[in-house]
């Protein structure tokens, strides 16, 4: 563990471990998957074997009269969605079962619910459909030439799909008119998600209101939208989601697995439980869709960029339109006077797709770091000093300045420590042991998606404090940094402090979902508990019988549980003591955040790597990282190291062996299980060395920390990728950098 | 899943009896592949005949110097004769699957172990392996992974085990035991390949198990090593292997038996590289030679042209890092 700056022992940036770590290595936290209510019945989604078609029959009678089953839905069946898809902002553009088309493999077809998982299995298995199948658009290769740009009411991007800067320059002029040009086309195949916890839901009815225990990424954006879909009032629907094993985009928005779900427990009128197989969590709850970009670099000879040309295709469903932002960080990356971007979608017979850790980052940074590299290489100027001639203060895309930016130092501090000063830019110039040796460096920016959200902080009169907010536990340390910021906030021990989060009864917060949880959670829990500590000093001061009577509220200070005099610690008393002597009533603040605009945010980082590959038998090995990050003020050193190792991981995988191959002719994926689809073991994973800058960024958030969630993974591709270039003298633009890639 | 008769056998002649009786029954021992097969709808067992606790898992020496294992013995063995006079299978079995799997996987469950072929894998593709006469939809299909030796028109997956390579290499017998009794059947002969016939994967009958696999006590078998080259660190399975046992006399190859796994759908006996190595100086110039013939009568497809000189590289750190350990 290192950091440039101290870590703290205790208070914010203490290296704490997490609220439930003990919970989850003894086994006993609790996942959706564990809930187990009485009389609670399971359920099977029965899927599509074919990509394109509809169901010419689907016959039930063997399965309903298999053992123990309760009933067999299908879309034969009286649907109870109201409204539309769009107007319900439900993510798929369909709801389930509507008809009777299909225009994916992996499309649920039927809902078989049986008393026990066994039977359900079973059951789902004798389900017998007769499809009529069409010749479907299997890859995007086949797509391409019919690209068009996303258009109507069925796109949701907040950013722009087409985009010259400034306005009416001529970006082809400025590229023909450059002394050093590139041109690349890289791709990137279907990414999936693949956390450890499938789906999972249990829905119950009681009366006319719904519990809905979900694995969620954002509980009350899954209210409204399972609300409007069943047209309840939001107050009739509760949905649970305390801890989530892993989600990384996939658990963002509502599923149809869990509509169907809340369907079928009404229908058989008992709970029912249903987790997706691990085969459906790549066909059922969306992917990365496949991306090819093109980038066009000019510049001047002393490596100053004249121009940035980035257009790009990706796949998309069927039935909607949704491009996948990867131009949207191209303007915010370089100082190039010029600047095209062109997003552009293509048809294919696949599944909705859905945000996947650093939506259009991860992959954008893929191909404009890789390009970087390859104009260091025909420039002969190193791949650093590329990036610092390049330099932005002051981000084109919205002309403000930016909150804080540290990247240059992030980028000294990495290379320092990486030693990259001892590559040798030749590539294939370094070997050991009959091994290439390849030095790679990407940087990483990531803008913030503004939200807002609430908490609910409670200093009791036994000397705890509760901090409520509907924040989900994704894996990532929230329900601990929400913990930590009102142990600060309030002077309250941290080990007293209890956390209440992921429900819907719960004052609502940004989704755990855009690097958020940090910024938008954490500040309204920052906001709330330093408004109950100045509550609780109001109290004091005001109080005759405390010691604290008299004095102004700005003289007294909270630690230990404790209120005291700023400049004469001795005289004060504890929260128990104030609040015994006050009916025992606790102190309770809620607070909501609206974030200021008056700057751009965003996050930035620096990667260096060093790949090593036998050029017999070549695996890239990553053999060494060191990644810097400008993130803000650190909350939690040990959470925030974890998570920006975790983030390189993910990058790794997706650099070195991640894929969803659709098969060429029917379009089925061929690889959706883990003994294909392959991430990193921990015998891939080398040493990361990760580094933050720590500075509070005040102008962003009122506690001075931002997320740091996705800028962690965004650049490891092309850090990878640019290593393997340095060692092998081989460009790799389609990802992943497999053997076969490498041989011959 | 589909519901299925479960039976503890008592005794070796039980369970035999069992599937004499029983058709559609299979034998099931340490349960890592037939069991996602079954969830997968691949195999649909009317009976499991469970032989765990048949006294079948012993390691025990032969007159030959040579080793017999039981087929029920895990295979997560770390057994010291296994390590000394058979390096190379011990270091096949540590580069496969996963901790927890070897310590449930069997000997003779590996050499039943179905291939990976996602096309196999998943039912709703074409398979003449998994129903006969279905097509092959690997052909038009993504065959990045599969065969370059041994193929046919109905079939190009690989075989995907990795201690089956090494019991080439060291010249194993299967002994298995049916309703007319035992029998020995040569590990060469023990796998298929699948010419018209691809699902009669293995030469072992329906109403025989496999008792135990028996090493012959010969010269090479000690000198014996395997590489695995594969897509990650761990737990994969091989884009390539090499399993090689070689008998060096007086600087000279008196005999040698290289095998090659992730290329064929069979361990392949690669005998062109065996010859190429007999009577000849032990070094690079030999070494060379045995590699490039290893993949003699290759017939890769588009996607997977590279396999040819993966293998070759396999086989040639096999026996490269086997000559520097002499």
């Amino acid at each position: 563990m290192t950091s440039r700056t101290e870590v703290p022992e205790s208070g914010i940036g203490a290296p704490v471990n997490r609220v439930e770590a003990r919970d989850k290595v003894t086994g006993s936290a609790r996942y959706t998957a564990d809930v187990r209510l009485r009389d609670m019945a399971h359920a099977t989604v029965v899927t599509s074997t074919i990509s394109a078609g509809r169901v010419r029959r689907i016959d039930t009678t063997r399965a309903l009269a298999a053992p123990g089953v309760l009933t067999v839905i299908t879309h034969r069946d009286r649907m109870p969605w109201r409204s539309t898809p769009a107007d319900t902002g439900y993510l798929e553009n369909r709801f389930p079962l509507a008809d009777d088309k299909i225009t994916y493999y992996g499309q649920h077809l039927a809902i078989v619910v049986a008393k026990n998982l066994e039977q359900s299995l079973h059951a789902a298995s004798l389900v017998d459909i007769d499809y009529e199948v069409d010749a479907s658009v299997p890859t995007l290769d086949e797509a391409m030439p019919d690209a068009y740009t996303a258009n109507g009411r069925l796109i949701r991007p907040p950013w722009p799909q087409h985009l010259v800067l400034p306005p009416g320059a001529d970006p082809q002029a400025a590229l023909a008119g450059a002394d050093v040009r590139t041109d690349s086309t890289y791709r990137v195949p279907h990414f999936s998600h693949v956390p450890l916890e499938p789906g999972a839901v249990v829905a119950e009815w009681s009366g006319g209101t719904l519990t809905l225990h979900d694995c969620s990424q954002d509980v009350h954006g899954h209210r409204e939208v399972v609300a409007a879909v069943f047209g309840l009032p939001p107050e009739r629907v509760r949905v649970l989601s305390p801890l989530v094993g892993g989600a990384f985009g996939n658990k963002t928005d509502v599923w149809g697995h869990s509509l169907l779900a809340a369907h079928a427990a009404r229908v058989v009128r008992r709970p029912v439980k249903l987790v997706l197989s691990r085969k459906q969590v790549f066909t059922s709850t969306g992917h990365q869709p496949p991306i090819v970009q093109r980038i066009r670099l000019g510049a001047g000879r002393e490596g100053r960029l004249a121009v940035i040309l980035h257009d790009t295709v990706n796949a998309t469903e069927m039935r909607g339109d949704r491009p996948e932002p990867a131009i949207i960080s191209t303007a915010s990356s370089y100082a190039a006077p010029v600047l095209a971007v062109d997003a552009k979608i293509a048809k294919v017979n696949i599944g909705p797709s859905i945000s996947l850790r650093s939506p259009g980052d991860a992959p954008g940074s893929f191909a404009l770091e890789s390009a970087m590299d390859e104009l260091s290489y025909r420039l002969g100027m190193d791949p650093l000093e590329l990036r610092r001639r390049n330099h932005l203060n002051t981000d084109p895309l919205t002309g403000k300045p930016w909150s804080a930016k540290h990247l240059l130092q992030a980028c000294e501090l990495g290379a320092e420590r990486f030693g990259w000063a001892r590559r040798t830019a030749e590539p294939r110039s370094m070997r050991e042991g009959g091994e290439l040796v390849g030095y790679g460096m990407a940087t990483a920016v990531r803008g913030e998606i503004p939200d807002r959200a609430r908490a609910e902080v409670e200093i009791r009169a036994d000397g705890t404090a509760q901090v409520r907010t509907a924040t989900q536990e994704i894996g990532t340390g929230a329900l601990t940094l929400v913990a930590q910021i009102t142990a600060a906030g309030t002077g309250v021990p941290l080990g007293r402090v209890s956390v209440r989060a992921g429900d819907t009864n719960l004052p609502r917060t940004a989704g755990n979902a855009g690097s958020r949880t940090t910024g938008y959670t954490g500040s309204a829990v920052h906001l709330a508990a330093e408004k109950a500590r100045r509550a609780a000093v109001r109290m004091a001061v005001t109080d005759p019988d405390s010691p604290l009577y008299g004095l102004a509220d700005g003289e007294v200070e909270a630690a230990d549980g404790r209120l005291f005099h700023r400049d004469d610690t001795k005289r004060g008393e504890t929260y128990r003591a104030l609040l015994a002597r006050h009916d025992g009533k606790p102190v309770v603040a809620e607070a909501s955040y609206t974030p200021r605009t008056s700057h751009a945010v965003a996050t930035f980082g620096a990667h260096f790597t060093e790949v090593r590959i036998d050029p017999d038998l070549p695996r890239v090995r990553v053999t060494r990282h060191v990644a810097v990050f400008d993130v803000g003020r650190i909350t939690n050193h040990k959470a925030a190291r974890n998570q920006a190792q975790g983030g390189i991981v993910f990058g790794m995988g997706w650099a070195l062996m991640e894929k969803l191959t659709p098969d060429p002719v029917s379009g089925r994926y061929v690889d959706a299980a883990l003994t294909d689809y392959h991430i990193p073991v921990n015998a891939d994973v080398p040493d990361i060395e990760v580094l933050f800058i720590d500075e509070p960024d005040t102008i962003a958030h009122p506690h001075g920390s931002k997320g740091m969630g996705e800028v962690v993974s965004v650049g490891v591709a092309a850090s990878i990728a640019n290593a393997v270039h340095h060692a092998t003298g081989r460009r790799i633009t389609d990802l992943p950098i497999t053997p076969d890639k490498l041989v011959g | 899943m589909e519901p299925f008769q479960y039976v503890h056998a008592r005794s070796v002649g039980e369970a035999v009896g069992l599937l004499a009786r029983h058709p559609g029954a299979e034998v099931i021992a340490g349960a890592t592949d037939l069991t996602t097969l079954m969830r997968d709808g691949i195999r649909r067992p009317s009976h499991l005949i469970d032989v765990n606790g048949l006294a079948l898992d012993e390691i025990s020496a032969l007159p030959d110097g040579g080793l017999r294992i039981g087929a029920l013995c895990r295979n997560a063995t770390d057994d010291q004769r296994i390590v000394r006079g058979f390096p190379a299978l011990v270091e096949a079995l540590r580069s496969g699957a996963s901790p927890q799997i070897r310590n449930r996987a069997t000997f003779g469950g590996n050499l039943l172990q179905r291939v990976r072929c996602p096309y196999y894998r998943q039912p709703e593709f074409a398979c003449n392996r998994r129903d006969p006469g279905s097509g092959c939809a690997a052909l038009d299909g993504d065959s990045s992974r599969h065969a370059i030796l041994g193929t046919s028109g109905s079939c190009i997956a690989v075989h995907p085990s990795d201690c089956a390579v090494a019991l080439q290499a060291l010249d194993a017998e299967v002994v298995v035991r049916g309703p007319r009794g035992e029998r020995r059947i040569p590990i060469d002969a023990f796998h298929r390949l699948p010419g018209r016939t691809p699902e009669r994967e293995v030469m072992l009958r329906d109403d025989e198990i496999i008792l135990a696999v028996e090493l012959p006590g010969r010269a090479s078998s000690a000198h014996s090593h395997y590489v695995k080259f594969r897509e990650r660190a761990s737990y994969a399975f091989a884009l390539a292997s090499a399993a090689v046992a070689v008998e060096v006399r007086g600087g000279t190859v008196r005999s040698a038996r290289i095998a090659l796994g992730g290329v064929a759908p069979k361990p392949w006996r690669a005998r062109a590289a065996e010859h190429a190595l007999l009577g000849r100086p032990f070094g690079k110039d030999a070494i060379d030679a045995a590699a490039r013939a290893a993949t003699k009568g290759a017939a890769p497809r588009p996607d997977n042209t590279y396999k040819v000189s993966l293998a070759q590289a396999v086989v040639q750190r096999a026996l490269t890092e086997l000559g520097g350990a002499r």
